[in-house]
């Protein structure tokens, strides 16, 4: 196929279409403009209530660090949980504001991956689980104190507390590798693929591979 | 005045009716698909027509506006048309399908490049047809939002692979 092959078949069907097709002005007439089946302003109310729920967490946590600050293990937990609320609560307003960036006269690429961004929101809350694993205890101690008024740091053992510092503070590093693996940029990993897979689903999954494309698409080299 | 606006949008829409057209038919095989694809562009089209960017060119802007939707089309799950009877059933563009002996040759080669331009990943799709609409490399960096060199070279590499497309299927 050559240049000048590809220019008569373009030439000819755009000689044909100007032949042929025409705009049928009924159906123009009747369609309903304003209605568009686009679904960001949807997505947009999700995380703007995404947004105002985190704020009542991290100012409702900031309030329980205060009214227990005589009690140290308390104190811990409650700023240990208000910082994981605090990353998806920044996660959730910078959605709101990639979304409202989102107009579809801008370049393609641009507004592809602020689009794919918006879709694979998901992997954050993932993340955070994930990342959170040494410390899940100050949200059983915190959960516990808050729904049944029980301590229950004080009916653990002060051998199990050690261990489970020692235990949990040797994970830091891994978890710390783990959360930087788990990114669109690793999808060629098998283990990666396969656990974002599992936890997250389809959607997510094939947003992550569609930024991986656009990226690729981006570089001039592959 | 809201009249006068809409008479000069359907007729921005009818003078760029191709654009549209191509793209609707390289997204969508399936043709209520279609029908829904092109209502979306009009309405997207018709949302940011106060907005149109005169440092651009309309034809820039609309490509823009129609492959961003086209490609959100795409990627979605369950196309639109399986979800509920929203918009009208009529399409907006009508075509009259007529044929003679010396189109036959020309018909085949334009399938084969349609099929080709179809198998092409969305992005990879949007440069395909911006190429084949002669725009020039710079346009189409401006509309994709990627370097003109990065344009030059994935262009040629898709053109050879179309080459090899042709030679296998003619011969």
């Amino acid at each position: 196929m050559e240049a000048v092959e590809l220019k008569i078949i373009r030439e000819a069907y755009n000689n044909k279409l100007d032949k042929t097709l025409s705009l049928n002005l009924s159906s123009m007439e009747d369609l309903q403009l304003g209605k568009s089946r686009n679904s960001t302003k949807k997505i947009l109310t999700y995380r703007v209530f995404e947004v105002v729920m985190f704020s009542f967490l991290v100012m409702f946590l900031g309030w329980y660090i205060a009214n227990n600050w005589d009690q140290t293990h308390l104190v811990i937990s409650g700023v240990i949980v208000n910082i994981f609320a605090l990353v998806a609560l920044v996660g959730s307003i910078g959605q709101v504001v990639l979304l409202q960036q989102i107009d579809f006269s801008k370049p393609i690429v641009e507004i592809r991956k602020k689009i794919e961004l918006v879709n694979s929101h998901g992997l954050l809350f993932i993340k955070i689980i994930f990342f959170s694993a040494p410390v899940w205890w100050s949200y059983a101690i915190i959960a516990v104190d808050l729904s049944l008024g029980v301590d229950l740091y004080v009916h653990l053992e002060q051998d199990f507390v050690a261990r489970y510092l020692v235990v949990n503070f040797l994970l830091i590093i891994p978890l710390v590798w783990f959360f930087y693996k788990l990114s669109y940029k690793n999808l060629h990993i098998k283990w990666v693929r396969k656990t974002i897979g599992l936890f997250t689903g389809t959607k997510i999954m094939k947003a992550l591979a569609f930024l991986n494309d656009i990226e690729e698409f981006e570089n001039l080299e592959r | 005045m809201k009249t006068n606006k809409k008479d000069i949008f359907i007729t921005t829409i009818d003078t760029h009716k191709k654009i549209i057209y191509k793209i609707v038919n390289s997204y969508c095989k399936n043709s209520e698909d279609r029908k829904d694809l092109e209502q979306e562009i009009i309405i997207q089209l018709w949302n940011s027509f106060d907005r149109y960017n005169t440092e651009y060119k309309y034809s820039t802007w609309m490509y823009r506006i129609a492959l961003n939707v086209a490609i959100s089309f795409y990627r979605k799950e369950k196309k639109w048309s399986a979800k509920s009877d929203f918009y009208n059933e009529e399409s907006i563009f009508s075509i009259v399908e007529e044929k003679s002996k010396e189109e036959t040759e020309l018909d085949y080669h334009l399938k084969l490049l349609q099929e080709f331009i179809h198998n092409l990943n969305e992005l990879n799709k949007a440069l395909m047809l911006l190429y084949l609409e002669e725009k020039s490399y710079e346009e189409i960096a401006e509309i994709l939002g990627i370097t003109t060199t990065n344009v030059a070279t994935k262009i040629s590499r898709i053109k050879l692979k179309l080459k090899n497309e042709f030679q296998k299927n003619i011969k």
